[in-house]
């Protein structure tokens, strides 16, 4: 048993690198587009953690093995769609993710379920989802 | 009890070599994708630049002097060819042939000769292959998923209608419309056939839908 204490002592020196950024990035979805206060407070709780380039990290993911899922999850979920880069994103391409972000929260596959397992805080209530969809659907149709 | 240690010793460090192999093959990986639409578009002008100072030096050179653009002209027949294809998959509600039809769709629309498309038409060119790139990505990566396959079509039928305003097509091709998909919201698709068959409900409702206009190839 001691074995297996210091083995997962000396990984938790094996750390990934921190996904974090100070300031708000010109692209930043924030600075593109003006987000109803209810909208930006469901992104900053429930998306940005794993769709932006700046995670706020939990006491708990900092612990190993978990830093590395929690850095997986960050580096799958930035190739899909990140919020710091909106603003790089073509017209075409920003109505395509606005589209799909809202399907995917209609059919509760995001946040992802093996995600929200150990973070809780991003579990959407059906308001939110209502109010996040709401505004994607608008945002999809006012930049065709 | 040493013997148990040591395995748990050896199982600890070899979870700890493969997951830090894996971890920097995808930041490679992540890091090429990330790079990769920058470069597209920072080299796209110049390599614009480039051929277009390369025909100009050859016409004053040349006897010849109408080239100023490039020679062979570029069509989107295999762009469609693979997404007819795909959209017969889910016609026929087959979600694996979907993914590889998807696939393929991916390559054609990746291995795009750029030299051969218009310089006036490149930067439209590469806004909508972006787009429909990722669809067709999304939709190999979604066996099992044929509603998902499905909202990814949606979109992507819209990126050929705009492919097929910009370049035409040399085939007959019927634009579809299925009113009900997407919550009432309604979807476009295409088809080489005159006869209905809607790719967004498969057997469920094949007939539904009708059809909005037929493209004359030339």
């Amino acid at each position: 048993m001691t074995g297996l204490a210091i083995a997962l002592l000396i990984l938790q020196f094996f750390q990934p690198s921190l996904n974090r950024s100070d300031e708000l990035s010109a692209a930043h979805i924030e600075n593109v587009y003006v987000l109803p206060e209810n909208v930006k407070a469901i992104l900053v709780q429930s998306c940005y953690d794993c769709h932006s380039n700046n995670t706020r990290y939990p006491w708990y993911s900092r612990i190993q093995p978990g830093a590395w899922f929690m850095a997986k999850h960050i580096q799958h979920g930035k190739a899909e769609v990140n919020f710091s880069d909106f603003g790089e994103y073509s017209v075409r391409r920003r109505r395509s993710k606005f589209r799909a972000m809202s399907g995917q929260i209609k059919n509760g596959e995001m946040p992802l379920w093996s995600y929200t397992l150990m973070h809780h805080h991003a579990v959407l209530s059906t308001e939110d989802k209502h109010i996040l969809m709401d505004w994607f659907g608008r945002m999809e149709d006012s930049i065709k | 009890m040493k013997n148990l240690i040591l395995s748990i010793i050896a199982f600890t460090m070899a979870f700890l070599t493969i997951s830090c192999n894996h971890g920097s093959k995808n930041e490679q990986s992540s890091n090429n994708t990330a790079v990769l639409p920058q470069d597209q578009t920072v080299s796209q002008p110049k390599e614009v630049g480039t051929t277009g100072e390369k025909a100009v030096r050859e016409t004053a050179n040349g006897p010849e002097s109408t080239v100023k653009q490039p020679v062979k002209s570029f069509s989107i027949a295999a762009i469609i060819t693979d997404y007819l294809s795909l959209k017969n998959a889910l016609v026929s509600d087959d979600d694996k042939a979907a993914a590889s039809a998807g696939k393929k769709l991916f390559a054609t629309l990746d291995n795009v000769d750029m030299t051969v498309i218009h310089a006036d038409k490149h930067k439209k060119y590469m806004d909508i292959a972006e787009d429909a790139k990722e669809h067709a990505e999304h939709i190999s990566e979604n066996a099992g998923n044929i509603h998902h396959q499905r909202e990814h079509l949606a979109v992507l039928s819209n990126d050929l209608q705009d492919l097929i305003d910009l370049f035409g097509t040399s085939q007959i091709l019927y634009q579809d419309y299925c009113p009900m998909f997407n919550d009432g919201e309604g979807a476009v698709w295409f088809s080489e056939n005159k006869a209905v068959k809607n790719p967004y409900y498969g057997s469920k409702m094949m007939t539904c839908g009708k059809v909005e206009r037929t493209i004359n190839g030339k």
